[in-house]
């Protein structure tokens, strides 16, 4: 038997421990001890922890899977929650008419298509509702502009990030520009970033095409996301963590191994008194960990605990250097 | 504490990540449990302060695990109504048919590896995770203890691990 097979084996031990009910604090300490005492432990029980997931996943898949009776019901009832939506999202329209500071434009387009731009401040986030029962929450610092006629719904993104629920109908299709990138839906949930000339999407629900200019179109399933560098030829599309992709819609901002200036991009779309970096060594400093949104002082406050940086804060802005 | 955090994080994220059979939702908690200690601030604690870690990060996850309990029964149910089309391409919302299909052929082996070990290891391993019993459940079920029940599913993921991709 293999060095690493016995890790395999100890860490299975410990998963199945820490699964049960009644863990104990002696538990952790041992646990933590183990997993301190080498790489190979850690990365041992990651892996043991990765595969039974995948089995816990399997299980479920294969459960919800429809079978040839449920197909006839699950179409039925699938309208009831859709109405609701529908309804909830009627009170809100109106609401979101206002406050996104809707801007109604005379009908531009070719096609007679009525133009909606909607844009989001500093530090405001919006849901807004559209006619068709369509949902689009805008984060911080966003500008899109929604155009609807008779054989697709239109939206472009400029300088933006919005989380999409978009309703189905399947004779108008819902089609997404951002920037070099077109994103094309029936009816899902995804989250498409457009920023500093990178286009990122990524699929809570349902099925969605994404096409790069001068790269082949790609199917994006639930769980998997695209990112792409506007006038670059390819894109790169993996599993990603949407929940944490999203998080933004909850108030977190989730990182996993981001550079410092994409964090500070984001906290400058969330406060008016900017925030700056000092030198090349902390913009290139890469972050892992939760940024819970509230006050701007905390959450920079919270980045020197993470990261070795120091801050100064003046009236006028913050400064981030090395330490 | 906030020192101790630091060190300890990492590990934090893997022992919750077991209990809440999420990466992402360990991360989560993990940050929330930050917040805690900041607010402790530079508090005198006992020893090195791992007990008071242990049961903050403890409560948080007790807490999590309720509202877990909630919120998946809903989840679960919305997802269960939702299906869409791409163009003429029907999609069964969530899993894809390769999914099904991937899923249900790991199914089969895993069937087939468990027909292999003893009944007990097979039974207990079923309970636990296909039928979702918790390990005190499935001992009860069982008429066995919970360690005992360990002992099984930890023989029957191991012999699964060495069987699957």
């Amino acid at each position: 038997m293999t060095r690493s097979q016995t890790d395999i084996e100890v860490a299975i031990d410990w998963l199945v421990l820490l699964q049960g009910d009644t863990v104990t604090e002696d538990d952790w300490r041992a646990f933590d001890a183990w997993l301190t005492a080498s790489p190979a432990h850690a990365l041992a029980y990651d892996q043991a922890q990765a595969f039974d997931q995948r089995l816990d996943l399997d299980a479920r898949l294969v459960e919800r899977a429809p079978s040839v009776t449920a197909t006839a019901s699950t179409n039925v009832i699938a309208l009831r929650p859709t109405r609701r939506v529908w309804l909830w999202s009627a009170g809100s329209a109106i609401a979101a008419a206002f406050v996104a500071g809707a801007v109604l434009l005379p009908g531009s387009g070719l096609l007679g298509g009525r133009e909606t731009r909607y844009v989001t401040g500093v530090g405001e986030r919006r849901t807004i509702a559209l006619e068709d029962g369509t949902r689009i929450e805008l984060n911080a610092a966003s500008r899109l502009t929604v155009r609807f006629e008779r054989n697709a719904r239109h939206v472009r993104m400029d300088d933006a990030q919005a989380f999409f629920d978009v309703a189905k109908d399947s004779r108008r299709p819902f089609l997404i520009e951002a920037g070099d990138t077109q994103v094309r839906v029936v009816g899902t949930r995804f989250d498409v970033r457009h920023r500093d000339g990178q286009v990122a999407v990524a699929v809570q629900r349902g099925l969605v095409e994404v096409r790069p200019a001068s790269a082949a179109p790609v199917r994006l399933r639930p769980g998997q996301g695209l990112s792409h560098v506007e006038g670059q030829d390819d894109a790169r599309v993996a599993t990603v963590p949407v929940d944490e992709v999203t998080g933004w819609r909850q108030g977190r901002l989730i990182y996993r191994d981001r550079p410092l200036s994409e964090i500070v991009g984001d906290l400058n779309r969330l406060f008016p008194r900017p925030v700056k970096l000092a030198d090349a060594r902390a913009a290139d400093m890469r972050l892992s960990g939760v940024l819970i949104v509230d006050e701007q002082d905390a959450m920079v406050g919270r980045l020197s605990h993470l990261l070795p940086v120091r801050t100064t804060t003046t009236n006028d802005a913050i400064v981030i250097r090395a330490r | 504490m906030i020192r101790l955090y630091g060190e300890r994080r990492a590990n934090l994220v893997r022992i919750f990540a077991a209990r809440l059979r999420s990466v992402a939702e360990a991360e989560d908690l993990v940050q929330d449990l930050f917040l805690k200690v900041q607010a402790l601030g530079e508090l005198e604690v006992e020893g090195d302060g791992s007990a008071l870690l242990f049961r903050m990060a403890n409560n948080l996850m007790l807490d999590r695990l309720r509202s877990q309990a909630r919120a998946g029964a809903r989840d679960e149910n919305w997802r269960g109504l939702q299906t869409t089309t791409l163009g003429d391409q029907p999609v069964a919302d969530a899993p894809s048919a390769e999914d099904v299909v991937a899923g249900r052929q790991r199914l089969d082996v895993m069937m087939a590896t468990l027909e292999t070990l003893p009944t007990q290891v097979a039974k207990a391993f079923t309970l636990h995770k296909l039928d979702g019993l918790s390990h005190a459940e499935t001992a009860v079920a069982m008429g066995v203890s919970r360690s005992a029940i360990e002992k099984h599913v930890s023989a029957a993921l191991k012999a699964l691990m060495a069987k699957l991709p």
